[in-house]
């Protein structure tokens, strides 16, 4: 591959990780903390470019593999053009409830958490997907037992049951560990994975091994939402 | 290629302007494809599986960039500013102490395994022994600083899990250094990946640093999205629901979660975090899993290949692999 090909390769891919960045959609792919370091790599990798292109400009010439031997990964550069494509054209949405399915560890995550604090007080409390599901499955006191609370979650149906469900993920989306509520009372007659909020109350004692720490929530108010600008918890 | 034959080469392409085929005219020719096309290509992706996977593909490249970055721009540095010399007083002269020093030294490359590789290939090009960068490459991504502090973020109740994870994977990257040491034969490297810089006197420093960062990144680029491809085929074709019912067999969940760790390819330091959730299983293959997955998986398999050749990755990645489940139930049975 050309070198000037190389160039605009990598002005194309740090674009994209640009792009990602500024326009927010990156929080589909990975996890807040690491904007910094996507705008760094993306100016690094055009200034890199830019670099030589100046330097091959100032020299009045650029530097052609035509000139000396073919580099051996001058195939293999190519495949760089993939995610610059894949981000630009067709911007690939956030994981759903594909992933929820065909997972095995539906909130087995949480056991190990125990950052619990004062639940706040008011009538309603808006919690997320995992502090509900530690509390509910992982914490035995039952400090959300007749309590009003809030969960912001996509739906999804298996077996002729209807779920919330939301992803964390600590890195990238490739790590990302459902999280999942049964419904029951005033289920929405929504299509899957849309977004909804709902109010309502845990069934006490509804998370079990056997039903894989799933708790039951019974729904008493349902609006649907857009799909919120971090889809994933952390 | 040389970085310096790139940098001073000056034979002019001569004669008239030729109606010639270049890899300019092929880009050109598919981004105007791709754009023409694109309403069709996003309807053929648009089932859920596909989706699924070009979101976990775009994920890992996106996760993993920033570190390649710095991984080539770490490589860069020691190209231009590293004397070879300065790089053989650091190390001892015999190899066979040396390689666990590199494998301490790991401590200092905070990133994931992307990091690594750049790093490792450079530091054979200014003469370091190849047992010993290697050693480097297989320990930088699972004993620094971020990641064990991941891990015990993870495993916040059971903290003898981080002491395992670091001492399984020095483990494995010392002897797999030492065992280098002893069977490795330098041709399996191809040949460019231990070219010697050439003398790049007459260049300023900072050109000979950009160039071999933007040559570096050009060529590790390509191989980690193939790396990428694979991982997010695995993730989501490979089904992993049937892993709950491993439960009480030990022999073969280890065995599995080694595998996992391969071909899910997970960032060294989220990888933690997957672990803790596969709680139906004892710390053990648990343990396999974290020390297996920085060691060798298939996103650092396609870098290896790129970076050392084919035949040196088909030896290197199965020895690696089986050494490090050896050093993770070994580590594991002493100290979990």
């Amino acid at each position: 591959m050309r070198r000037e090909t190389q160039n605009i390769l990598l002005v194309l891919l740090g674009g994209a990780l640009l792009k990602i960045s500024f326009s927010g959609l990156y929080l589909r792919y990975v996890q807040k903390g690491l904007l910094p370091l996507l705008i760094a790599a993306g100016t690094i990798m055009i200034g890199l470019a830019l670099f030589a292109i100046i330097r091959d400009i100032r020299r009045g010439k650029a530097v052609s593999d035509d000139d000396h031997e073919h580099s051996h990964s001058s195939r293999s550069t190519w495949l760089m053009l993939l995610p610059v494509m894949a981000v630009f054209l067709i911007s690939p949405p956030a994981l759903g409830g594909d992933v929820v399915s065909s997972a095995a560890d539906t909130n087995q995550t949480q056991r190990s958490r125990n950052l619990l604090g004062e639940l706040p007080s008011g009538d309603v409390i808006p919690l997320s997907m995992t502090e509900f599901v530690t509390r509910t499955a992982w914490d035995e006191s039952g400090t959300l037992d007749g309590r009003r609370v809030k969960l912001t979650g996509f739906l999804t149906r298996a077996e002729g049951d209807t779920f919330v469900a939301r992803l964390a993920i600590s890195c990238c989306a490739a790590d990302a560990r459902p999280l999942k509520v049964k419904l029951i009372g005033d289920v929405p007659s929504l299509p899957d994975e849309q977004w909804v909020e709902l109010t309502g109350q845990v069934v006490p004692k509804s998370a079990s091994e056997k039903n894989s720490w799933v708790p039951s929530f019974t729904v008493e108010s349902s609006t649907s939402v857009a799909e919120p600008v971090e889809p994933y918890e952390s | 290629m040389t970085i310096t034959g790139e940098i001073r080469s000056s034979k002019r392409r001569s004669g008239p302007p030729r109606l010639k085929i270049t890899s300019l005219e092929v880009l050109c020719g598919i981004l105007v494809l791709a754009l023409l096309f694109q309403s069709r290509l996003v309807d053929l992706l648009d089932v859920p599986k596909l989706r699924t996977a070009a979101t976990v593909f775009v994920a890992i490249c996106v996760q993993a960039m920033p570190f390649l970055v710095l991984g080539v721009l770490i490589s860069g540095a020691i190209a231009a500013f590293v004397p070879a010399s300065a790089l053989r007083r650091l190390l001892p002269t015999r190899t066979a102490l040396a390689v666990p020093v590199a494998g301490v030294a790991g401590v200092a490359l905070p990133g994931c395994e992307c990091a690594s590789v750049p790093v490792a290939k450079r530091l054979m090009q200014q003469g370091v022994a190849p047992a010993v960068a290697l050693t480097f490459l297989l320990a930088a991504p699972a004993v620094n600083p971020i990641v064990l502090v991941s891990t015990a973020v993870a495993f916040n109740d059971t903290p003898m899990m981080v002491v395992a994870r670091f001492v399984g994977s020095l483990l494995t990257a010392v002897v797999m250094g030492w065992l280098w040491v002893r069977f490795g034969k330098a041709e399996w490297i191809a040949e460019r990946a231990l070219a010697r810089m050439q003398d790049h006197s007459g260049t300023s420093k900072w050109a000979v640093f950009a160039e071999s960062a933007r040559h570096d990144l050009v060529d590790a680029g390509g191989f980690l999205v193939l790396g990428g491809l694979f991982a997010a085929a695995f993730k989501t074709f490979v089904p992993v629901a049937w892993m709950q019912t491993l439960g009480g067999q030990l022999v073969l969940g280890v065995l599995v979660m080694a595998f996992l760790a391969v071909i899910l390819a997970l960032c060294s330091e989220a990888d933690a975090f997957v672990a803790v959730a596969f709680s139906a299983l004892p710390l053990l293959p648990r343990l396999v899993f974290l020390v297996v997955g920085p060691a060798v998986d298939v996103k650092l398999i396609a870098l290896q290949a790129g970076a050392f050749g084919k035949s040196f990755a088909f030896r290197f990645a199965p020895a690696t692999f089986v050494v490090a489940i050896l050093c993770a139930v070994v580590t594991g049975v002493v100290l979990l």
